[in-house]
């Protein structure tokens, strides 16, 4: 029971997705062009969940609880939250020294399922609460985070179908619409019985849909009055819309990320990019700036 | 027993769920007729479909408890249908012992990415014409097959696989050995590497398909193809990109998971080229454009002046490096080097020509 009341208690996570509070069963978006740093957002974010709160005395401040990876874009790169977890791990202990044990525990936290077409998505999302619950008997905790890196990479593939609605007028085709209206109720219905906070990535094209320099574009649109607007006006979005509206409405909280122009310098002959989040909702006007190191991300003022 | 038998085409569709009658008895015409009436002909439909919602409707049915059996049954059908559930050890293990770096022979490159192109994951190669895309390609085909002892498949689509480019790469890895065992060796680095001419998107598939089926005997004569080559993937896709279709568009989503796909199962490096376009205010952009850009795991920018050899090459994407913009001039540096590697070493191997010629003939 007391667990219960914890899992339904809002958290924060780490930035920058630390200015509002979230709680399990709300649907995050994160927005942004191709290399925004949306994945490191992700892994990030999977990192602190998997990560204990306390292991033999060492306070690390993680959530303890499990983590489901679905990956849309095929593009994961295991190695990346490898490193990140492991500098998680040394850190508080203030030596390279590291605990393998501890490091295999969290890592067995983490739930990976890739999918390479819609069918295996919705194939995925039908079996997930049976996965789920062995899991939850295999680790003692239960899940936390359903990540879904991307929500939309297959919808031109979806558009293009043509299932032919033979064998009577109450056969539903095959569409980007009926696939999405599966997603989002699989997906309720799932919450239902995990509480957890839903994350989803989306990839968008900012501005005119030219290939590309789209670096400038972002400068272009950061610097002109496109933002401001944006802030003062949800509706008016610096992107067309692709997904349908059934996972639009699906979504409570959305932020949106891009690479910025500026670089911080780290040494001499080496700098990171820096990358701007600002939530689109609920609408924020305060932005925020972030870079992506080596031992994670790192908000810049 | 009913039967929802309303016309011959009903009977055609429910093929699918009826062929899983005979391995699953529980799948009976009862139950096919009762998905039936809710509009699910096969597995698929499913999918589509709120099976808690279905099973709601089951419950009223007399035969309830063998439908439910019924819906469990398509279920677990299901649960085959996907990719296997990992763990982050599980996944840790399959990056570091079956994906391996495959150097590309081009110092550049291997230092900018640490060592060369990784198993399973799919590199692009962006750059305008003549600038030395196919060279690269053609490089690391034969570091590959000679330092990695790798199969190589090569598709080319527009006639630029040089044979004797390759084995003047070859002979120069391989080092000048021209006794007859050395010549064996020769002879066996380029049988692996094996080039298809392709001039259409589904001719690759077609291609890829086969490579597919083959995979498990060719892993028992040992040797395993490690390197799949597109040159250029680019001038595969634009000709069915058209104006504003979705179908060209979900032919190319279809054609790079399909590549991917490949990639990650059987722990090849997947290497495609995209050549460069006149974009707005006469900025070169590559010719597979916003849709495709989320498919490769790393993408590079080849680029230089024509009349030298001075090339750089930038990383705009690659997933555990932090490289947005323009590469450093370490990298632009290295890879001047390694063009001018390239350029050094013309007809290296003459003589072998014919030879050669013959062995890696066009398939």
């Amino acid at each position: 029971m007391l667990g219960r009341v914890a899992t339904e208690r809002p958290f924060l996570l780490l930035p920058p997705l630390h200015r509002v509070p979230l709680r399990v069963g709300n649907v995050v978006e994160l927005v942004g062009p191709s290399a925004s740093a949306k994945t490191h957002i992700l892994i990030q974010a999977a990192v602190n969940c998997i990560l204990p709160k306390e292991w033999n005395g060492v306070h690390y401040g993680g959530l303890e609880r499990l983590v489901m990876f679905i990956d849309l874009d095929c593009r994961f790169d295991i190695l990346r939250l490898s490193e990140i977890l492991k500098h998680q791990i040394t850190e508080p202990n203030g030596s390279m020294y590291y605990d393998e044990e501890l490091y295999a525990l969290c890592m067995r936290r983490f739930l990976y399922v890739r999918c390479y077409d819609s069918l295996e998505f919705l194939a995925t999302l039908k079996t997930l609460h049976y996965r789920l619950q062995k899991e939850k008997e295999v680790h003692h905790v239960g899940i936390q985070l359903l990540m879904i890196d991307s929500i939309g990479p297959f919808h031109w593939v979806d558009r293009g179908s043509t299932f032919f609605p033979l064998g009577g007028n109450k056969r539903k085709c095959l569409s980007l619409q009926s696939v999405f209206d599966a997603v989002v109720q699989d997906i309720k219905k799932l919450l239902l019985v995990h509480p957890m906070l839903v994350m989803a990535t989306k990839e968008i094209i900012l501005g005119n849909a030219y290939g590309g320099d789209e670096v400038k574009q972002n400068k272009s649109l950061l610097d002109a009055s496109g933002l401001r607007n944006l802030a003062s006006n949800t509706q008016q979005l610096p992107y067309r819309e692709y997904m349908p509206s059934v996972w639009q409405s699906f979504v409570t909280h959305k932020i949106l990320v891009r690479a910025s122009d500026d670089h911080m310098p780290i040494r001499h002959y080496e700098e990171h990019s820096v990358y701007l989040s600002e939530w689109l909702l609920p609408s924020i006007s305060f932005r925020d700036k972030f870079t992506v190191k080596d031992a994670g991300i790192v908000i810049v003022t | 027993m009913c039967c929802v038998d309303t016309g011959k085409e009903s009977v055609k569709e429910m093929a699918p769920l009826k062929a899983l009658e005979a391995e699953y008895p529980i799948l009976d015409p009862n139950f096919q007729a009762f998905c039936a009436s809710h509009g699910i002909f096969s597995v698929e439909d499913f999918l589509i479909h709120d099976l808690y919602e279905l099973a709601a409707f089951a419950e009223q049915q007399p035969t309830s408890e063998k439908l439910k059996q019924g819906i469990t049954q398509v279920l677990s059908i299901i649960d085959t249908q996907h990719q296997p559930w990992l763990n982050g050890m599980e996944l840790l293990d399959d990056a570091l012992y079956n994906k391996h770096v495959l150097s590309t022979g081009c110092e550049g490159i291997d230092l900018l990415l640490g060592g060369g192109l990784r198993e399973g994951q799919l590199t692009e190669l962006v750059g305008p014409s003549s600038c030395g895309k196919t060279q690269v390609c053609l490089l690391a085909a034969s570091n590959v097959a000679t330092k990695h002892m790798g199969n190589v498949v090569y598709l080319d689509t527009g006639n630029s696989f040089s044979p004797q480019r390759i084995a003047q790469f070859v002979g120069h890895i391989a080092g000048r050995a021209f006794d007859e065992a050395g010549k064996r060796i020769f002879q066996r680095i380029m049988n692996g590497i094996v080039c298809h001419s392709v001039f259409d998107i589904f001719t690759m598939f077609n291609v890829l398909h086969r490579l597919v089926i083959n995979f498990p005997s060719q892993l028992q004569k040992g040797g395993q193809v490690r390197m799949l080559i597109v040159d250029s993937i680019s001038s595969l896709i634009t000709p069915i990109l058209g104006n504003s279709g979705s179908q060209g568009r979900a032919l190319m989503i279809s054609a790079g998971y399909m590549l991917k796909k490949l990639a990650h199962e059987h722990n090849v490096a997947v290497l495609v080229t995209n050549h460069t376009v006149g974009g707005e205010r006469g900025i070169p952009k590559p010719a597979l454009g916003q849709t495709w850009k989320s498919i490769p795991h790393v993408r590079l920018l080849l680029s230089g002046d024509h009349g030298n050899n001075v090339r750089s090459i930038s990383v705009l994407r690659h997933p555990s490096m932090d490289f947005f913009t323009a590469g450093t001039d370490t990298s632009a540096i290295s890879m001047k080097w390694a063009l001018a590697e390239l350029i050094n070493h013309p007809n290296v191997l003459k003589k072998e020509g014919e030879e050669i010629n013959r062995v890696v003939g066009n398939k």
